[in-house]
C-alpha cells in the first residue's frame, strides 16, 4: 500500500451543464448551467440543502441521465450516445458507482457481485483480482456470503469493491454512508481516501454530512441548481458553517423572489 | 374490514384483474354448462337427449369447480403477496390475523359477485352456442329450445362462489399465518427448502396417476372408448403432482445446462443460473401453469385422436355418446388452455414487474438493456423448456395406457404435429409475456427501478 500513482490531467469536466425536469408549462429546472472540472486523482465532496440538485448533478455526470443543456467529459472523452446500451458501455469503461442503498444482487455472493461488472463487460473475470480488492476492504473471509448475510457497513464495502474491480478513473458516490451508523460511515470513508491517496482513483462524494465532507480534498457547494461555493482542505466545522449559512441565503433568496 | 377490503380493492385493481378474470371465465362457463340441465328439464325431450345435456353440464361443472379453485388460488395469492409489505405494516399497527383473513375474504366475495353478475349474460349466450353446437352435431334434436333457469344460475353463482371463497380462505391462512416479522422478511426473502406438505402432495398425486396409469392398462383394457374415463383424468393428476413439485425440478432440472450456460451464455447465462439456483420458488410459480397446460392439453388430445383412429379402424362411425365425449374432450381443453394461460400471464407479468429492483440494480452495475432482455429470454427457455418436459412425460400417464388398452400397442400412431403446436404456444406465451413486462420494467430509469 505504499506505491502511490501519481494520476495526471483531467478526470471530470462539466461545460455549461442544464438540467430540468417535469413539463413544458411547469419546468423544475435541477441544474441551471453548471460548468465544472476536476483534476485527477483528487477527492471532491458536493453539498448542499436537499433539492439543491445534488443527485442530479451525479446523474447527469455519471451519464445516468442526460442533460437538458451542456457537455460531459470524462477522463478527456466527450460523454455522448443517445440510447442508454451506449451511455452504459461508456460508463462501465470509466466509472464506479457507491449507492447509498448498496444496490448489491440478493441471488449473487460477495464475490459474484464484485466480478459481475467484468462479466457484463465481457472482460475476463479474474477471481484473484478481485478477491484481492474484497481482501483489501477487510472481506476477504466473506466471498461465499450473500449480501443479506452481511451487515450494512459490510454490504457497503463489498459496493466499493464493485466500484473498484473495473479500475474505473471515476468513482461517484451519492450519500454512501446515509445508511450506515457512524462506525461504518468512517470506514467507508476511510476507503474512499484511501482509493485516492494511494490508486489515483477520482472520487466525487455526494453527501449532506460535513463530517462525511472533510474527509474530501475540496467542497463544491451547490444551492437551487447553482454552483455557489467552494471550500478547499475543508474540516467539518467550517462545512457546517458554510452550509448554514447557504440555507439561510437560499431562504432569504425565496422570500425576496416571492417562491 | 369490509371498508378496508373495498378501498383496497379500488387501489390495488391491477393485481386483482387475473383473480377477477378467472372467477368471470368460470362462471361463465358452468352457467353455459348448468343450463344443459335447464335444458333437460323443458317439455318433450327424450330419455337420451336428457342423458347427454346432463352428462354434459356434470362433467364440465366439476371441472370448472377444480380450474376455479385452481386459477383464483394462484392469482390470489400472488396479488396477496405482492402486497405482503403491506400486510406486514398492517399487523405492525395491531391489525390481527383474523382481521386481515375478514379483509382477503371480503375482498374476494367482493369480486366473486360482481364476476357472477357479469357473467349472467354471456352465459345465456354461451349455453345457446353450445345448444347450438349439440344439435349442429345430431346429438341433441333439432326441437329443443334452450332453457337458461334455476340450474345455470344456482351452479354458477355456487360454484364460482365456493371456489372463490375456498381459494381466499387457503390464501389467507397461508399470507396471515406468519408472524410480523418473518412477513416482512417474506417480502423479500425466499424460502430455502420446499415445504414438506408440497412434497407429499406432489408424490401422492403422482401415485395416484401411475395408480390409474395401471388400472386403465389392466381393467379398462379392451373396454373401448370407455377406457377414456380413467385415462382422460390421469395427466391431470400426473400434471399436478409434477407442479407441485415445481420447486424441485426447478433447481434439479433446470440447473443441468448450468455449466453450458455459465461457460457460453455471458453475463446473461451467468446471471440466469444463479436465479434458477436461487430463485426457485418464484419460478416454480410459473412453471406450475406451463406443466398444466402441456400435460393435460397433450394428453387428452392424443387421447381422443387414439379413439378417432380406432373407431376408424374397426370401420364404425362414431355413436351418439362417443361424439359427446369427443365434444367435452375439447371442450375441456379449451377451458385448460384459457385457464392455464391466464395462470402464465398473470404469475410472469407478477414476477417480472416484482423484479424491476432487480433490473435497475443490474443496470447501474453495468448492464445494458439488451443484456437484460438476454437473461429474462434465457430464463423463459428454461422455464418453458422444463415445463413442457414435465408436462409431456405426464401426459404420457394417459397416452401409454389409453393406446394399449385401446389398440394393444404402447404407441400411438398419431403424429408429433399436435405436441409440437402446443409446445409452440406455450413457448410464445411464456417468451411474450415475459418480454413484454421486461421491456416494459426497462422504460424506468434505471436509478428509479433500483429504487423499489
Ligand atoms: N425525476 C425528477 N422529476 C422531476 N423533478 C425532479 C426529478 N428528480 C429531481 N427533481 C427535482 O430537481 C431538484 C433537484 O433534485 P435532486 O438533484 O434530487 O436534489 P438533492 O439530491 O440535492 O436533494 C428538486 O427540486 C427535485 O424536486
Ligand atoms: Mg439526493
Amino acid at each position: 500500500m505504499t506505491q502511490r500513482i501519481k494520476p495526471q490531467g483531467e478526470a471530470l469536466r462539466l461545460v455549461s451543464v442544464r438540467k430540468v425536469y417535469g413539463t413544458e408549462d411547469n419546468p423544475v429546472t435541477a441544474l441551471a448551467n453548471v460548468s465544472l472540472s476536476l483534476s485527477a486523482g483528487t477527492f471532491t465532496a458536493v453539498m448542499g440543502p436537499s433539492g439543491s440538485g445534488k443527485s442530479t448533478l451525479l446523474q447527469c455526470a455519471a451519464g445516468l441521465d442526460r442533460p437538458t443543456e451542456g457537455r460531459v467529459y470524462v477522463d478527456g472523452t466527450e460523454m455522448t450516445g443517445g440510447s442508454e446500451a451506449e451511455l452504459t458501455k461508456f460508463r462501465r469503461k470509466r466509472i464506479g458507482f457507491v449507492f447509498q442503498q448498496f444496490n448489491l444482487l440478493p441471488t449473487l455472493t460477495v464475490l459474484q457481485n464484485v466480478l459481475l461488472p467484468l462479466k457484463l463487460a465481457g472482460r475476463r473475470a479474474n477471481p484473484d483480482a478481485a478477491v484481492d480488492i474484497l481482501r483489501r476492504v477487510g472481506l476477504g473471509d466473506r466471498l461465499g456470503h450473500r449480501p443479506a448475510e452481511l451487515s450494512g457497513g459490510q454490504q457497503q464495502r463489498v459496493a466499493i469493491a464493485r466500484a473498484l474491480v473495473t479500475s474505473p478513473k471515476l468513482i461517484f458516490g451519492d450519500e454512501p454512508t446515509g445508511a450506515l451508523d457512524t462506525r461504518s460511515a468512517r470506514e467507508v470513508l476511510t476507503l474512499l481516501q484511501e482509493t485516492v491517496r494511494f490508486y489515483g482513483r477520482t472520487v466525487v462524494l455526494v453527501t449532506h454530512d460535513p463530517v462525511a465532507a472533510s474527509y474530501a480534498d475540496s467542497v463544491l457547494f451547490l444551492a437551487d441548481g447553482h454552483l455557489v461555493g467552494h471550500l478547499a482542505d475543508p474540516t467539518a466545522e467550517a462545512v457546517a458553517e458554510r452550509l448554514t449559512r447557504l440555507g439561510d441565503e437560499v431562504a432569504a433568496r425565496r422570500a425576496m423572489s416571492g417562491v | 374490514m369490509l371498508s378496508l377490503a373495498l378501498r383496497s380493492l379500488r387501489h390495488r385493481a391491477t393485481a386483482f384483474v387475473a383473480s377477477f378474470l378467472a372467477m368471470l371465465l368460470g362462471a361463465v362457463m358452468i352457467m353455459s354448462f348448468a343450463s344443459m340441465l335447464d335444458t333437460a328439464g323443458g317439455t318433450g325431450v327424450s330419455d337420451a337427449n336428457v342423458e347427454t345435456l346432463v352428462t354434459m353440464a356434470s362433467v364440465v361443472g366439476g371441472w370448472s369447480l377444480i380450474l376455479v379453485l385452481f386459477a383464483v388460488t394462484s392469482t390470489l395469492s400472488l396479488a396477496v403477496r405482492q402486497r405482503a409489505t403491506e400486510m406486514a405494516l398492517l399487523k405492525s399497527i395491531g391489525a390481527t390475523p383474523a382481521q386481515l383473513r375478514r379483509m382477503i375474504l371480503g375482498e374476494t366475495a367482493v369480486l366473486a359477485v360482481a364476476a357472477v353478475a357479469l357473467a349472467v349474460l354471456p352465459g345465456m349466450l354461451g349455453g345457446r352456442a353450445l345448444l347450438a353446437l349439440l344439435i349442429d352435431t345430431e346429438q341433441v334434436a333439432p326441437d329443443v329450445t334452450h332453457v337458461f333457469g334455476p340450474a345455470a344460475l344456482s351452479m354458477g353463482c355456487g360454484i364460482t362462489f365456493v371456489a372463490a371463497v375456498g381459494s381466499a380462505v387457503l390464501t389467507a391462512r397461508r399470507t396471515t399465518g406468519l408472524r410480523v416479522t418473518e412477513s416482512l422478511m417474506d417480502a423479500t426473502a425466499e424460502p430455502r427448502r420446499m415445504s414438506r406438505k408440497r412434497l407429499v402432495g406432489g408424490i401422492v398425486f403422482l401415485l395416484l396417476a401411475a395408480d390409474l396409469a395401471v388400472v386403465t392398462a389392466t381393467v379398462m383394457h379392451g373396454e373401448g372408448s370407455d377406457a377414456m374415463q380413467t385415462a382422460g383424468q390421469t395427466s391431470i393428476w400426473a400434471s399436478i403432482g409434477f407442479a407441485l413439485l415445481g420447486p424441485v425440478l426447478v433447481r434439479r432440472v433446470a440447473g443441468l445446462p448450468a455449466a453450458p450456460l455459465e461457460r457460453f451464455g455471458g453475463a446473461a447465462g451467468h446471471l440466469t443460473v444463479q436465479n434458477v439456483r436461487q430463485r426457485a420458488h418464484q419460478m416454480a410459480g410459473a412453471l406450475m401453469p406451463i406443466i398444466l397446460f402441456t400435460g393435460i392439453a397433450t394428453g387428452t388430445l392424443y387421447m381422443q385422436d387414439v379413439d378417432s383412429a380406432a373407431i376408424a379402424a374397426e370401420g364404425l362411425l362414431k355413436n351418439d355418446e362417443q361424439k359427446s365425449i369427443e365434444t367435452l374432450n375439447f371442450v375441456v381443453i379449451g377451458m385448460v388452455v384459457l385457464f392455464a394461460a391466464i395462470m402464465l400471464i398473470n404469475t410472469l407479468v407478477a414476477t417480472t414487474t416484482y423484479r424491476r429492483g432487480e433490473f435497475g440494480r443490474q443496470r447501474l452495475t453495468g448492464a445494458t438493456p439488451g443484456q437484460v432482455l438476454a437473461m429474462v429470454t434465457l430464463e423463459s427457455a428454461v422455464l418453458t423448456v422444463t415445463g413442457v418436459l414435465f408436462g409431456a412425460v405426464a401426459s404420457l400417464f394417459t397416452i401409454l395406457p389409453f393406446t394399449f388398452a385401446r389398440t394393444d400397442t404402447v404407441l400411438p400412431d398419431s403424429g408429433p404435429g399436435t405436441f409440437l403446436a402446443i409446445v409452440a404456444v406455450a413457448a410464445v406465451l411464456t417468451m411474450a409475456a415475459s418480454l413484454a413486462t421486461a421491456v416494459r420494467a426497462l422504460r424506468i430509469p434505471a436509478i428509479e427501478a433500483a429504487a423499489v
